[in-house]
């Protein structure tokens, strides 16, 4: 017989197979909550259930899938998951490749189609901006770009968040080393003040930003944010049942202008959930577009 | 660039002189395992893998990456050829091969960025194969791997004005087929179809080789033309592309390959992009690793 031996190995962890409950885990928290998972994630997806379930006192995946899905504990515990999966995701420049999607290809694209237009302003809404590091992450990237793309406009940012406490704390703009490890020397000196041990926000940053309490089941509320070019909304829609999803998705759409763009979060997709935004792939990063046709009228 | 530059430049292509030739052992390898599987001897195939140590080397390799199912170590091509089957085998000697026409020593641009890049549009080609009902997903694969031979072609004949073009692409962010025509006054498919064709490759072969980027243009095999040429956009969209972003939007539903495919894959209509598009994720970090290992093996 002849046989032929691996010449080299690779010093590596061994691998082994998702488990099928994981897997099963996986593709109900995509159904369910929009946000998914992918292989290599799910690792990570498999610590977050083991966390959950030391919680609940379960000691199987399959176990754990019957907690999410046929006991009466069944929504706050998918709710628990989804904090334990989305944890710790709110830090500046969080998402870099949705960031330089948005200002490389979906501003140039605003800025093109206005080039006739005198309104030469941009409206952005960071929808569920937690403590307010994503909407001074835009605040401080579309500065940079006033000397650039965005040469002769102005911009503002409408920041809004369910939680009061998150509002109070965007308010105020102080973040520890957590929130900022991702800022450059440069930035962090162009943008930031010392506090203590902390950073606090410069006015300039703040002066483009304005942050209120939202809840965006309130249809009242909702209907009166009007006019924008861009709605972030990242890891928010993924708590709300398919009815609310909808509504809200609604209002998103009724709340952009022609052409505008809504972004969600890493691996959150609006598949079966709404028909009129139409997904577009920029690069690695994807976003929902109002319509395809040129942007024309504010 | 002027006529007579670019006839010469078709010329050079022409002559594939300094194109690397596909391992001997590839060919019978190939003949041997269209047969039907029932009459295949397995000790036969490993017998023909086995010939090319280095070519054996690499397969192992790859039939212990999780990309080709494989999640228990197989140290012998005997073992890996039960555990994976004939047709992955085929999928991973091919592979392979491929991997040993890019070009040795000092290029003008990283083949290893092209080869990540043609092994992500393989396996992203057979797996959108088999979520849409494409009747042939290994053929899929194949026609992702082989896809861009016309850039090896360029890469080995012509890398200085290859290079300019490259150049071009990277600066301005647009797609590389686009700065060819350009600068060199043809593209990777002009140039992928004249290799395959001296190559004798099949016709539905040939034909992804040539219009992958329009597929509108294929005289037959469109629905392979159209998979692959959805495939390889989605790569270059996700960070599978050639090491640099294009940057520009993208709706799958409105090009010109989601029309020609829909007529053959009904289930294309209700398809989950964006899932599509996040599992990626998880090949990407697989095709590098594996890519830099091969590379390594063969060197």
């Amino acid at each position: 017989m002849t046989t032929t031996a691996v010449s080299q190995r690779t010093p590596e962890a061994p691998r082994r197979p998702p488990s099928p409950q994981l897997v099963q885990i996986r593709d109900l928290v995509y159904q369910v909550a929009g946000i998914f998972q992918p292989d290599n994630k799910l690792r990570h997806l498999e610590d977050r259930c083991q966390k959950r379930m030391q919680a609940l006192g379960v000691a199987t995946l399959r176990e754990y899938y019957d907690c999410l899905t046929v006991r009466p504990i069944r929504q706050a515990e998918l709710v628990s998951l989804l904090n334990e999966i989305t944890i710790g995701e709110t830090f500046f420049f969080r998402n870099q490749p949705q960031l330089d999607a948005l200002r490389n290809v979906v501003l140039t694209r605003i800025v093109e189609a206005r080039k006739k237009m005198s309104l030469r302003h941009l409206r952005i809404w960071s929808a569920g901006c937690s403590t307010g590091e994503e909407p001074y992450t835009l605040s401080i990237m579309l500065m940079e770009e006033l000397a650039r793309r965005l040469q002769g406009w102005t911009f503002e940012i409408v920041a809004t968040d369910l939680n009061e406490h998150s509002v109070a704390h965007a308010k105020a703009g102080v973040y520890g080393n957590y929130s900022t490890r991702n800022l450059t020397p440069q930035i962090t000196q162009k943008y930031f003040s010392p506090v203590g041990e902390n950073l606090q926000v410069n006015t300039q940053v703040k002066t483009h930003v304005s942050i209120t309490r939202v809840n965006f089941l309130d249809d009242a509320r909702m209907v009166f944010l009007k006019g924008f070019d861009v709605i972030m909304c990242c890891n928010v829609l993924i708590y709300f049942d398919v009815q609310s999803k909808r509504r809200v998705i609604q209002h998103f759409y009724n709340n952009l202008l022609a052409h505008g763009y809504l972004f969600l979060g890493h691996s959150e997709s609006l598949y079966g959930v709404n028909d009129d935004f139409r997904l577009v792939h920029l690069p690695s990063a994807t976003a929902y577009v109002k319509s395809e046709e040129r942007l024309v009228t504010r | 660039m002027s006529d007579e530059r670019q006839q010469r430049l078709r010329q050079r292509l022409e002559a594939l002189e300094e194109m690397p030739t596909i391992p001997v052992v590839l060919v019978p390898l190939l003949r041997y395992l269209e047969q039907p599987l029932d009459i295949l001897d397995l000790q036969q195939v490993v017998d023909l893998i086995s010939q090319d140590k280095s070519l054996a080397a690499q397969c192992l390799h790859m039939a212990n990456s999780p990309l080709y199912g494989r999640w228990t170590p197989v140290d012998n091509i005997r073992n890996a050829v039960i555990a994976l089957g004939m047709q992955r085998m085929r999928d991973i000697a091919v592979s392979c091969s491929v991997l040993t026409l890019m070009p040795r020593g000092r290029t003008s641009v990283d083949p290893i960025v092209f080869w990540e890049h043609s092994l992500g549009c393989a396996l992203v080609c057979r797996q959108f194969a088999q979520k849409i009902g494409f009747p042939d997903p290994a053929k899929a694969y194949l026609a992702g791997l082989l896809h861009d031979i016309g850039v090896v072609a360029e890469l080995c004949v012509v890398p200085q004005e290859f290079r300019v073009a490259f150049d071009l692409a990277r600066s301005q962010g647009i797609p590389l087929h686009e700065a060819e025509a350009t600068t060199l006054g043809l593209t990777h498919c002009d140039s992928g179809k004249i290799v395959a064709e001296k190559w004798h490759l099949t016709d539905d072969l040939v034909a992804v080789a040539g219009c992958h980027h329009d597929p509108h243009t294929a005289q037959m095999h469109r629905d392979l033309v159209a998979l692959v040429s959805l495939s390889d956009l989605l790569c270059r969209m996700s960070g599978l592309g050639y090491g640099y972003a294009e940057e520009c939007q993208v709706n799958f539903a409105e090009e010109p390959g989601f029309a020609l495919l829909l007529e053959e894959c009904p289930a294309l209509r209700t398809f989950d992009w964006a899932r599509f598009t996040f599992e990626l994720e998880a090949y990407m970090e697989e095709v590098h690793h594996l890519v830099r290992l091969l590379y390594r093996v063969s060197q």
